[in-house]
């Protein structure tokens, strides 16, 4: 179980994220919906490490992580695929997913996490040996997942993995999450597109203005006027 | 118009000097491309190694010599990149600072071997081949092997290696590589380090091949950063090319007019790579 | 202060004529011939950012044009001066003309190209002019004084007095302030109207010409010159070296390191305490960069700052006007194209805002706004379609003169100038705005819009002292204080709490009443919905709903590009 406690992130002299609790269960996935400059991205990459926490605590299995090195979330289990995807793009797609097994445990598995990878996403299979950033954008988003997959994560962290992606391809990267949450692995999902993520998840949480504003079940959270009022402002 | 045999004794002794631009051209594009510093002080440590290994070569061969000096650079290489990060020095003033080191070693050196012109006395100077017409040493070839070995050396480990591949990505984005497990405080010690131990084996190649003075450091300056940003920041094999390529147009440009003219060459060059292609360097 | 100054001048002027030994005109020769070159190379350098490691070839060329024109031609000297400054302008321009215009050529490339160009005008010099052996140089020098050393000392002294003082009135210029505005952020300096090609240009030419005039005097100064000696990478590096001591964003602190330097270098000459001299120069050079960015003079500026109160209470003097909205179109913008490496940012946007208007512009992420506005203000320039403002084309506008044409804007992430003080950051637009003010004139303007702000007391900080919501403001304040007809808001509520908010929306409608027509880019609806007369809906770089925000926002196609469509 990864555990947020009490947390708070500044982004140069403001507070960005405050106050914010919230968990992720061995092999759920959990999304996060919010407007834009909601602070889900501050969250997001504060839980792997990329962004320092100003206050509070963050655990997995009860295990101290949040003064850690950045380098050493991986090995709680932590992978992130973040906004904008940000690969490696003068590497290889091969090589930017090689690095996603950096740690000695994940290449111990690197060739089954290939297979696994290619599997998921055949199309990458043929393009191995090309520059990533020379890939579409759809292409290069799932080279952004199947990079942190290559980590052998327990926690898949997905920022924003729709943006900037037609319908369709949005569409067949949402398949790929839930298949890879079948296989065993926990995803927290920060999504602006609310109604494909809420139909994705089990249990979601609101942000609004850097705090939790509702949790619990898409379902009941669809129906509430906070989703609607941050949005649209109706 | 020269004959064939000089202007191939020019060709060939190009390649030689290129191979050198090249060897003190590695360091340069390492830490430049990969660290984000321009390191001028790194043709003053060359030149340290150079009147180093001078200076114990009656006492010791060249190479023992070398393999002495290059640990001490390292740890040089390591003191410097703590001195960058711990005062964030920005790239535009890295170029400055490591200036200022320049003149302090470039003082030193004349405090300590006057502003006099040396040239190293040793075995392998001696040794020479006829290929044809043309002559051949051995401490060029030694250069041309050194400068083929690391920069080759260099390229497979950073193509083939985990351990390059981690740098590599730490260049493009370190954030994104720690969040893999990258530790890039450490692999930016790790390339400053290695970087200025290359400086010690151009050092090498310095004292074998080419006359010793404080006012030299200066000399090769222009030459190897035209060849570092025509082959390219950050890649190991760009600035040996690009450094042959510059080494044999200066000494067929010396060879045809006159040798006064030959700088023109490598600037006119590097002048032209920033005009029309400065988006490689951003 | 103006006694202190002449009777200071005529103290300089009379030494000469008091019989001291011919070391100390030397000396004092040597010591305002580096106040020149370095405040000369400051005036480009420090003043605008790019740093030129090529001043000695300038100097070298004025050098040259004086040795060849009176040692080979036998010119009188007297005229070889000013063909020694131009020698060497000519070629400032010509390089700059080409430089300038390429957008990467910034920082450490402008040194290493600048580096080159040393070299290679000391190669043509060392082949073309001097042929090798170094040019003698035998010039009549005009009897102004009692010994030749004392004529030259006096022609230095008057280069001195006309580079200080062309330094001093440039920096207390509009001219100076759009250089360091240029020296903090070259793009945000751009839009807000600094003609910055036309200005570095013109500062280069300035400090090509005063070295230049420097090299031709110090051509009988040397009176052999050879191209080793005059094109060296040490002027270059002193010049940097004494600037950085003294102060590289003050008129004088190049000056001041000048004396500072001399002097030192001075007290080394001799045999080996030169070499410590140089190693000392070293250390200098290092301590100065890392621990005082700011110079010695900045540095001891910074306790002594004069603080310059508004003159007047400002709040009434400020235009009210109600304006209606008409329905007369400002901007018009039709089936504008903008891609980036292939990915469409923008793909035919068609939108009208309309005078007096708030219109909001609203989308969801990476739906292409933000570029919408760069392509408007001209920091990108569109791959297709037209914009025109109050009938006129845009498209191909340089970016400063669209801010002429009455645009503003405001950055989602502020892009205050980080070494201008908030006054000086507000004050830039006005200097360059619709109507040119003078730099007094501007700050008065730029009080104005920091009492609107509630920035008064902050005016003589520097925007690092801010916090988000303050420099949010300062965005405001920046962009209204050139009293834009249309003004682009990018994002001014993010990162703000409620009531910071409220604030910010009081302050928006006020700018409103004073007849600025506003496109309001925003993510935080509910102040949409307060705020605005109409919204248009951007999303995939197409807009594709454009009216009554109430209505806009019940659109299911609206509905669906915000909160998306379920597929699964």
């Amino acid at each position: 179980m990864y555990e947020v406690t009490n947390v708070a992130v500044n982004y140069g002299a403001a507070a960005a994220v405050s106050d914010v609790n919230l968990r992720i269960d061995a092999g759920e996935l959990v999304v996060v919906v919010g407007p834009n400059g909601a602070g889900k991205s501050t969250l997001i990459n504060a839980m792997a490490g990329l962004h320092a926490v100003a206050s509070g605590r963050l655990a997995v299995d009860g295990h101290d992580i949040t003064r850690e090195s950045p380098h050493r979330f991986c090995d709680h289990g932590i992978a992130i695929v973040p906004e904008g995807r940000r690969l490696f793009v003068n590497l290889t797609v091969r090589e930017n997913l090689e690095l996603g097994s950096y740690r000695a445990e994940a290449r111990r598995t690197r060739a089954e996490s290939l297979r696994r990878v290619s599997a998921l996403f055949p199309v990458l299979a043929e393009r191995m040996d090309v520059p990533a950033g020379a890939l579409s954008g759809g292409q290069q988003q799932m080279v952004a997942i199947g990079r942190a997959l290559m980590a052998r994560p327990r926690f898949l962290l997905l920022d924003e993995p729709s943006l900037g992606l037609s319908p369709m391809v949005a569409h067949e990267m949402f398949r790929a999450i839930r298949e890879v949450n079948a296989e065993g692995v926990a995803v927290l999902l920060v999504e602006q597109n609310v109604a494909m993520a809420l139909e994705l998840a089990r249990r979601a949480y609101v942000l609004d203005e850097g705090r939790i504003a509702a949790e619990g079940e898409p379902r009941q959270l669809m129906s509430q006027p906070q989703i609607q009022r941050a949005y649209l402002g109706t | 118009m020269p004959s064939a045999t000089l202007l191939g004794q020019s060709v060939l002794s190009g390649v030689f000097i290129g191979a050198l631009y090249g060897l003190l051209g590695l360091g340069l594009s390492l830490s430049w491309g990969m660290l984000r510093q321009v390191n001028l002080a790194h043709f003053a440590l060359a030149f340290l190694g150079g009147y180093l290994t001078f200076q114990l070569s009656g006492r010791l061969d060249p190479f023992v010599t070398l393999a002495l000096i290059a640990p001490l650079f390292f740890l040089a290489g390591l003191a410097l990149h703590w001195f960058l990060t711990r005062f964030s020095v920005t790239l535009l003033n890295t170029l400055l600072v490591t200036f200022g080191i320049t003149s302090i070693i470039e003082a030193g050196i004349q405090w300590f071997w006057t502003a006099d012109f040396h040239r190293m006395e040793n075995a392998y100077a001696a040794v020479r081949w006829k290929v044809g017409p043309l002559f051949v040493s051995l401490t060029d070839v030694m250069t041309l092997g050194f400068a083929l070995a690391l920069s080759l050396g260099v390229w497979g480990v950073l193509r083939f290696t985990d351990l390059g591949k981690a740098i590599r990505a730490m260049t493009e984005d370190a954030p994104i590589a720690a969040a893999f497990g990258v530790n890039e405080r450490l692999l930016g010690y790790l390339v400053s380090g290695l970087a200025a131990a290359v400086a010690a084996v151009a050092g090498l190649c310095l004292a074998l091949n080419h006359t010793l003075a404080p006012v030299q450091i200066y000399a090769w300056m222009g030459v190897v950063f035209a060849a570092v940003m025509m082959g390219g920041l950050g890649r190991p094999i760009g600035p040996l090319v690009a450094g042959i390529v510059i080494g044999v147009s200066e000494a067929i440009t010396m060879a045809v007019t006159n040798p006064t003219w030959a700088p023109l060459v490598s600037f006119s060059l590097l002048i032209a790579i920033l005009l029309f292609r400065p988006a490689r360097f951003s | 202060m103006k006694t202190l100054l002449a009777v200071g001048a005529a103290v300089l002027c009379a030494v000469p004529f008091v019989g001291l030994p011919a070391f100390y005109e030397s000396f004092l020769y040597l010591l305002l011939s580096a106040i020149v070159l370095a405040t000369s190379w400051n005036l480009l350098s420090g003043y605008s950012g790019y740093f030129s490691f090529g001043h000695g070839a300038f100097f070298g060329v004025g050098v040259y044009t004086t040795a060849a024109l009176t040692g080979k031609l036998g010119w009188n000297f007297l005229w070889t001066l000013p063909l020694a400054a131009l020698t060497a302008t000519v070629l400032g321009v010509a390089l700059g003309a080409v430089v300038f215009r390429v957008r990467a050529l910034r920082g450490e490339l402008f040194a290493l190209l600048t580096l080159a160009i040393t070299f290679v005008l000391a190669t043509i010099a060392l082949n073309a002019v001097d042929g090798g052996p170094g040019i003698m140089v035998n010039a009549d020098i005009p009897k102004l004084a009692p010994t030749a050393s004392g004529v030259l000392y006096l022609l230095m002294l008057a280069a001195a007095a006309l580079t200080l003082w062309t330094a001093y009135a440039m920096f207390h210029s509009r001219f100076g302030t759009g250089l360091f505005a240029i020296h903090d952020d070259e793009d945000v300096a751009e839009v807000m109207g600094v003609p910055t090609y036309r200005f570095k240009l013109a500062a280069f030419a300035i400090s090509c010409a005063l070295a230049g005039l420097a090299g031709g005097i110090h051509a009988i100064f040397v009176s052999y010159v050879t191209v080793a000696e005059t094109f060296s990478i040490a002027l270059a590096v002193n010049v940097v070296l004494m600037s950085a001591l003294g102060g590289t964003r003050h008129w004088l602190g190049p000056a001041v390191g000048a004396v500072v330097i001399t002097i030192l270098l001075y007290a080394f000459t001799s045999g080996n305490a030169a070499v410590a001299g140089r190693a000392l120069t070293g250390l200098i050079l290092i301590v100065v960069i890392v621990a005082m960015p700011a110079g010695i003079l900045g540095q001891s500026l910074k306790y002594f700052r004069k603080e310059s109160k508004p003159r007047s209470k400002v709040e009434e003097d400020l235009p009210r006007q109600t304006v209606k909205i008409s329905g007369e179109p400002l901007l018009v913008v039709r089936g504008v194209a903008k891609a980036f490496k292939g990915v469409q940012a923008l793909a035919g946007v068609d939108l009208e805002v309309r005078r007096g208007e708030i219109l909001g512009l609203v989308g969801p992420n990476g739906s292409g706004k933000s570029t919408l506005i760069n392509v408007v203000s001209g920091h990108y320039a569109v791959d297709g379609g037209s914009i025109r403002f109050e009938g006129g084309e845009l498209v191909g506008k340089p970016a400063h003169r669209i801010a002429r044409a009455g645009i503003a804007r405001t950055y989602q992430i502020p892009r205050p100038f980080p070494q201008l003080t908030v006054l000086q950051n507000v004050a830039l637009p006005p200097m360059f705005g619709q109507v040119v003010m003078d730099r007094a004139a501007a700050e008065r303007e730029a009080w104005r819009w920091l009492a609107f702000t509630g920035l008064e007391a902050k005016a003589h900080r520097l925007p690092a002292d801010l916090n988000l919501h303050e420099r949010k403001f300062l965005e405001l304040a920046r962009a209204l204080a050139s009293r834009p007809k249309l003004l682009f808001l990018d994002e001014v509520l993010s990162g703000l709490t409620p009531s910071e908010m409220d604030g910010a929306l009081r302050l928006i409608r006020a700018i409103r009443d004073q007849g600025a027509t506003i496109v309001f880019v925003e993510h935080v609806m509910r102040a949409v919905m307060e705020l605005t007369d109409r919204v248009a809906v951007l999303t995939y770089g197409k807009a594709i709903a454009e009216g009554v925000p109430a209505e806009v926002m019940r659109n299911p196609d609206v509905v669906s590009a915000y909160l998306g469509a379920a597929h699964v």
